[in-house]
């Protein structure tokens, strides 16, 4: 193969991957375009720098009652789906259960099957139980599709673990319960925090099953600017994603601090 | 074929008694076991059982079974329309995924750098934590008739009047393949990564050129990925709702969009039990491909 061709194969793979990174990344960028835009609706290319859809969005109480309600759902998914996939992890991996792999299929099944299928159906036995929407509801809904994050990347982190530490401490003369608690809970504790951070980010932006289980006048974020946008598309919504989106952005940030992002693609 | 019994130290070489007993350990599935049961297994049967029978069984004790939701979805047009059309757009958007994911997966398996490897990862992760309502609203400002793309060719000379962007299939399309690309390249990343490079080298050794090398070997090798990545973004793509909704306007029509249109306009329980029923039967025969999938190739990989 000459040289000159060979470039030209390079080039190619490069120009196009530059391309497709292009593709994934622009759309982010030009929400932060609009964002800025003072024009009153969205236009290009844009014509200055205003901060007045930051302020109004923060101004709006639609907006911010359900920023805070998204907010405070998301911590709590963040807390249960920690406690049970963590959990659930350490039982499918340790227990010895028979049929713990059809098991865990089972638990990571929402990822796959339509979420909006999980709202609808929770949304029909919440109906025959007279139950109007509580908010209990939309946690557990969340819930259901953010425990099996956390159940991948501690699964992740089971799967590399040096069994023989804690047959050594076992050695050494801890009891079962110490073993547990000063070896087995700190060894899985990172994959725990990385699934609970996923959780958050999961249910802060979910929206399928949140259309179904969020009452009128308690809605989530998502659920907010998707009633916006059918009517209006101005800056605010701009500001609101780029808000979610620095969100996200912190998140991934941490999560590489905290774990690692590789353990998470390793799944 | 590993299984998750293998990674249990002490069970995996050698003969062993009998199978080792219940650890204590296996209690701590008890709280995901009871969420999923009661909030899950017991919903989707519930929506199983109303989209057979006439009304509300608990407003009205003369309930009957009844197969008029599924008649009624087979004898219009409309429905399997809808049905059509979700699947097409599903096909369609798991094609584009495919042939945008595999080259940057490729990249991504191959990138010996650890600072590249995890810009990259980054940039495609960041897009999978922004949610779908924001991301579909990105794709609004950018194919609309005064989005950036139009604005800009109207801008250049180059069109007269605004390119149909949006409102169309083609919209929903572009914008779901942004959403689920991710999705595709993690998958594929994991299998080609697996790939021993030095079978490439081998075969371009033997004369084989670089093109000729990747379609003879690593692209073989990498069917699998291709395979599970395929699934997953098909399994995604047709339950999404925002983006046909948003992106599709009235022109799209599809199942996910139905289902909601008949418990929130018609407050028809029963049928849109059925319509899920249908999408579910659906996702499940996808699913279970999947797994099956991933199972057979990469071993224990396949648990999660």
């Amino acid at each position: 193969m000459s040289a000159r061709s060979f470039d030209l194969g390079r080039a190619a793979y490069y120009t196009l991957n530059g391309a497709i990174i292009a593709f994934l990344l622009a759309p982010i960028a030009i929400v932060a375009v609009f964002a800025l835009n003072p024009t009153p609706y969205i236009s290009f290319p844009p014509v200055g720098i205003t901060w007045r859809w930051f302020a109004k969005f923060f101004a709006n109480d639609d907006f911010m009652v359900s920023l805070w309600l998204s907010l405070r759902v998301a911590v709590v998914v963040l807390l249960l789906s920690m406690l049970i996939g963590g959990a659930c992890a350490l039982a499918l991996v340790r227990g010895r259960l028979p049929g713990a792999r059809i098991l865990t299929a089972f638990f990571m099944s929402p990822l796959m099957l339509p979420a909006i299928l999980t709202g609808l159906a929770l949304f029909q036995v919440f109906q025959l139980a007279e139950l109007d929407r509580p908010v209990w509801g939309l946690i557990v809904g969340h819930t259901l599709v953010a425990v099996p994050y956390v159940l991948r990347t501690t699964l992740a982190v089971l799967a590399n673990f040096d069994t023989r530490v804690e047959e050594a401490a076992a050695i050494l003369g801890a009891s079962p319960t110490r073993v547990f608690f000063e070896v087995t809970l700190p060894l899985i504790r990172p994959g725990v925090i990385a699934g609970g951070i996923f959780a958050f980010i999961v249910s802060f932006d979910q929206f399928p099953i949140s259309l179904f289980l969020v009452p009128p006048k308690g809605e989530t974020l998502p659920v907010v600017l998707f009633n916006y946008m059918k009517f209006d598309l101005d800056g605010a919504i701009a500001a609101a994603s780029m808000v979610s989106i620095l969100l996200a952005l912190s998140v991934v940030l941490l999560l590489e601090r905290v774990i690692g992002l590789k353990a998470y693609v390793k799944l | 074929m590993a299984s998750l019994a293998d990674t249990i130290p002490g069970t995996l070489p050698g003969p062993r008694p009998a199978r080792p007993s219940v650890s204590p350990i296996a209690w701590l599935v008890g709280p995901a076991l009871l969420l999923f049961v009661v909030f899950f297994v017991l919903p989707f049967g519930t929506m199983a059982v109303l989209s057979v029978l006439s009304g509300n069984p608990v407003q009205n004790p003369n309930v009957h079974v009844t197969p008029r939701h599924y008649a009624r979805f087979l004898g219009d047009d409309l429905y399997h329309d809808a049905l059509w059309s979700t699947l097409r757009i599903g096909i369609i958007t798991t094609c584009a995924a495919l042939l945008i994911g595999y080259p940057l997966a490729h990249w991504m398996a191959r990138m010996k750098s650890r600072l590249g490897h995890a810009l990259l990862l980054m940039a495609v992760i960041a897009p999978m934590l922004t949610g779908i309502v924001v991301r579909t609203f990105a794709w609004m400002t950018i194919l609309q008739d005064r989005g950036v793309i139009n604005t800009t060719l109207i801008g250049l000379g180059l069109i007269e009047k605004p390119l149909p962007l949006m409102y169309n299939e083609l919209g929903t399309v572009v914008a779901l393949v942004h959403i689920y690309v991710p999705f595709m390249v993690l998958t594929l990343t994991g299998v080609i990564g697996r790939i021993d490079e030095r079978l490439e080298q081998a075969a371009r050794n033997l004369g084989a050129s670089r093109l000729r090398a990747f379609r003879e070997v690593t692209l073989p090798l990498s069917l699998p990925g291709i395979l599970a990545g395929s699934l997953l973004v098909f399994a995604l793509s047709i339950s999404a709702y925002v983006t046909p909704f948003l992106m599709g306007g009235t022109n799209v029509l599809t199942l996910p969009m139905l289902i909601y249109q008949q418990v929130s306009s018609s407050f028809n329980l029963g049928f849109a039990g059925a319509l899920g029923v249908i999408l579910l039967a659906v996702s499940l025969v996808v699913v279970i491909a999947y797994n099956h999938v991933l199972a057979r190739f990469s071993g224990q990989e396949g648990l999660t």
